[in-house]
């Protein structure tokens, strides 16, 4: 197991540094001069060089990718050429909008993938397990954002149960930042829901085809406690690695519905500083996301390593 | 013991479920296609002039079948076109994908270990950066478009064709009419694009379909935030935008943009799980 650990810990900081330099030399060598490229297209020549000294775009790359790369080890990750606001306080005040927003969405999501995947699975001849894999076939083609304005079409205008957007922050009022999340974590959850359920439902059919199911079976076991005592632990190796896979899908389904439901969170604030070419903001920003999805994904392969130990003792 | 009788009648039911899902999506795309094409040739409207007089005509309208939106523009006429964007930008994105995922996938199977664990990692490490994200970063630095939005998309499904691939050609890879083949000394290239390719063909048919309807709903998400294809091209995803900040969720001009968007997505997918069934009898038991 530590020579398994080692090598999942060795791959994400190898993941980490390979991120960071292709969207370093994605943004500064597709973005050509920053300087230039934040002053617009009237700025002196004096202006943009000024600019470039002040914040040291003038000096080599590595150069550059290095002081940005030490920073951000240390927590500093630049500020804002034009507020002059360090981008660490602009992310914190985000996250408490975003992180509650992409977990319940996740946790939803599970809820309910894992049952409606397995019934649908165990029960695919009977009408209801075909309705759910209509369903979940339908869900996948939703767009998450379509999804939120049919809901807050229907809750927010016509129901009047919950509002169509806004926020009100957890400091004002618990109440209501638990009302403005619900039907966008709603609309996450669901779309997601519907992806994940495709996976669990292929996970279980493929695991109650093997032969060691086969075996409990014969061993005079019902096929609901072969799959409890079985199955379900084989099957959650394949479902764990789609969790996470799908957390990057997760990340983009919730710089939408951010935008759907006016929320002012992380992927708004990017959206923002997009529109206004604040490079250094950008970069930084999507940094941390990065990082923080090849720690979800370090977690999961650790947690195959747990859950299967045929994989923490190969090689 | 209650195994044996269930399987046999499922058989043919199961087979006239697959032609129904195949005929589905062959139909929906074919439709989606033609009505992309139909809009080089006519339109009912030119989809981008405003007309104050008839704005927010509802559905049924004379001269406009879909209605008109906030500023007078026909739905129909906006909705071809997007058509035709979705179609360009979802195929090519998904082309360029297959195009590079198929050279990595073969080289990781066929050039030893080291070029299969660069690849495979590099493909892995991809995978994990959010596409959402890199969109936005790419629509921050060269613009956005529908070639930013192209770009995005190959760099976001590259690593998943890549894979998908490679695991098929390393199968292929492992057949006796492979090892005869190295055995009359042929050399690798050779190897790849005569024996291991068409035999990887099926996937990269049924990915390529699958990722195609990915790309339009990647697309949609993109231009409805702004950052994907602007006008005077025209984009279903955009379309929604403006409906909701033009006029409000509440109008059912964010009706249509949406059903075209499932309606096509969920053609491409029954066509590529249709597919899968005829192409790939192996992965097809799975899905």
């Amino acid at each position: 197991m530590p020579v398994y650990i080692a090598r999942k810990l060795a791959f994400f900081l190898l993941a980490v540094l390979v991120a960071s330099i292709a969207i370093f030399l994605l943004i500064r060598g597709a973005g050509g001069n920053v300087a230039a490229v934040i002053l617009g297209k009237d700025a002196t020549a004096e202006a943009i060089n000024a600019l470039a000294q002040q914040y040291g775009l003038d000096r080599p790359l590595f150069v550059q990718y290095f002081d940005w790369i030490g920073n951000l080890l240390q927590g500093d990750l630049g500020r804002s050429f034009r507020t002059n606001e360090p981008v660490t306080d602009l992310v914190v005040s985000r996250l408490s909008i975003s992180i509650p927003l992409c977990v319940s969405g996740l946790i939803l999501g599970l809820v309910i993938a894992i049952p409606a995947g397995t019934y649908s699975a165990l029960n695919s001849d009977k009408p209801l397990g075909a309705v759910i894999a209509l369903l979940s076939q339908v869900g996948i083609a939703v767009p998450v954002f379509w999804a939120g304005i049919l809901l807050s079409l229907l809750f927010g205008v016509r129901l009047g149960w919950l509002p169509t957007g806004g926020w009100t922050n957890w400091d004002v009022s618990l109440w209501g930042a638990v009302r403005s999340l619900v039907l966008p974590v709603i609309s996450l959850g669901l779309i997601l829901g519907a992806s994940l359920t495709r996976y669990v439902r292929s996970a279980v059919l493929d695991v109650m085809n093997q032969d060691y199911v086969r075996t409990a079976r014969a061993t005079g076991m019902t096929r609901m406690q072969a799959l409890l005592q079985v199955g379900l632990r084989n099957a959650a190796l394949p479902i764990a690695t789609v969790v996470g896979l799908q957390i990057a899908e997760l990340i983009g389904g919730t710089v939408i519905i951010e935008t759907v439901f006016s929320l002012p969170g992380l992927s708004r604030m990017i959206l923002a500083n997009v529109a206004a070419r604040e490079v250094i903001v950008v970069q930084s920003t999507v940094m941390l996301i990065i990082i923080f999805v090849m720690f979800i994904n370090l977690i999961v392969d650790l947690l195959y390593g747990v859950l299967d130990p045929r994989v923490r003792l190969a090689r | 013991m209650t195994i044996a009788p269930t399987a046999t009648p499922a058989k043919p039911r199961r087979r006239r479920r697959r032609n129904l899902t195949l005929t589905i999506g062959i139909v929906v795309t074919a439709a989606f296609m033609a009505m992309a094409l139909a809009s080089f040739f006519y339109l009912p409207h030119n989809p981008n002039v405003p007309r104050i007089p008839d704005r927010l005509l509802p559905a049924g309208s004379p001269g406009y079948l879909l209605g008109t939106d906030a500023l007078g523009r026909d739905i129909f006429s906006q909705l071809m076109v997007g058509a035709r964007t979705s179609l360009t930008v979802g195929a090519g994105g998904a082309l360029i994908s297959l195009v590079i995922g198929t050279i990595a996938g073969l080289s990781a199977a066929a050039f030893g270990r080291v070029a299969d664990e660069t690849i495979s990692r590099g493909a892995d490490i991809m995978l994990s950066i959010p596409g959402m994200v890199t969109a936005l970063v790419l629509a921050a630095t060269i613009g956005s478009g529908a070639l930013t939005t192209i770009l995005a998309l190959s760099a976001f499904f590259t690593p998943s064709f890549t894979r998908v691939i490679r695991s098929a050609a390393l199968s292929v890879m492992q057949e006796d009419f492979i090892t005869a083949a190295r055995l009359y000394d042929r050399p690798t290239w050779f190897i790849l694009l005569r024996h291991v390719l068409p035999n990887v063909a099926g996937v990269m048919i049924v990915q390529f379909t699958l990722y195609f309807a990915a790309g339009i709903l990647t697309e949609a998400g993109l231009s409805y935030l702004g950052v994907g294809v602007t006008r005077p091209s025209i984009s279903w995803g955009m379309m929604l935008n403006e409906a909701q900040q033009q006029v409000g969720i509440s109008s059912p001009l964010a009706m249509w943009p949406g059903l075209a968007i499932v309606i096509v997505v969920l053609g491409l997918n029954l066509l590529g799980d249709g597919l899968r069934d005829v192409l790939d009898p192996k992965l097809a038991r799975r899905a």
